[in-house]
């Protein structure tokens, strides 16, 4: 494996990080496509395991997580647990629907925002990025 | 601690509880005594608040001053009259944790230790001293009603 030179260690270091979490493959690539062009390189996942690996080999500063994955629900701890490692980072879950419950859960799970799944990855990402501030991902 | 609640029951219940848990516990009956007291300059590491007291949900508020202080103590809201506004306010506003009445106190304290452990590994708050919690001397006397903080 090559050497990587001094600049491009520090372009590396640079890179803000995103990790997509989502079981359908369409969706996935959409996400990847917005948020490639908003300047993140995001790292994709179908399932927990690959997005635990992901966990232990990047930093994150965003995530997007379907409620979702291997079973109903799973996503929102795996939200918890992106907050957990990356204390710092936004974390959005995309839940089939917005009730007293989901967002109960989002609280707790410790997630920055709760999104319906039903809205379009440009709205999602837009949105997020409304709200992400300098301060996300950046550790104080 | 600052409990926070119009019904003095449920303010008394959660004092005793969580004094048993070692905590030093403050308790305010209202809103405006709420934040009467976090203006004052006490420090606390956590802040639970009922939702609905002197108004509908503004407990919320208790919550939003309770967010400002820095250190920011764990801002945990219980409400028997949670809905998807209020809800939705609480989320935006990056409350810590959501219990519904009735609460399941031992969910609670598990809830607020895990988030009061969080906190002391964030890098920002490492260098604060822990003062929620007292140590507990068996033989020592209890402290009882409510204490000011250092």
């Amino acid at each position: 494996m090559a050497v990587k030179s001094s600049a491009e260690k520090r372009k590396y270091s640079r890179e803000r990080k995103a990790l997509v979490v989502h079981r359908d493959m369409q969706a996935m690539m959409n996400y990847q496509t917005q948020l490639s062009a908003a300047g993140f390189v995001p790292i994709i996942a179908r399932d927990l395991g690959t997005a635990l690996l992901a966990m232990t080999q990047h930093y994150f500063e965003l995530g997007i997580i379907s409620a979702e994955l291997g079973e109903a629900g799973d996503g929102w701890a795996l939200g918890g647990v992106l907050r957990m490692v990356f204390p710092r980072a936004y974390v959005a879950v995309l839940a089939p629907a917005t009730t007293v419950e989901t967002l109960q859960m989002a609280i707790n799970s410790g997630v920055t925002q709760v999104f319906e799944a039903s809205k379009q990855p440009d709205e999602i990402v837009s949105a997020i990025f409304q709200e992400l501030t300098p301060t996300h991902g950046v550790v104080q | 601690m600052l409990i926070v609640d119009d019904e003095e029951s449920i303010t008394r219940t959660m004092q005793m509880m969580f004094e048993e848990r070692g905590f030093r516990v403050q308790t305010a009956s209202s809103c405006s005594q709420a934040l009467e007291n976090l203006r004052n300059g006490y420090q606390y590491d956590a802040v639970i608040t009922d939702l609905n007291m002197e108004a509908p949900d503004i407990g919320l508020e208790v919550a939003r001053a309770a967010k400002r202080v820095r250190p920011a103590p764990v801002v945990v809201v219980c409400t028997g009259y949670a809905n998807l506004n209020n809800a939705r306010l609480a989320l935006d506003m990056h409350i810590d944790y959501l219990a519904t009445k009735p609460v399941d106190l031992d969910q609670l304290f598990t809830a607020v230790d895990r988030l009061l452990e969080r906190r002391r590994d964030l890098p920002s708050s490492s260098a604060r001293p822990r003062t929620g919690r007292r140590q507990n001397h068996p033989s020592g006397p209890h402290s009882s009603g409510s204490e000011r903080q250092d």
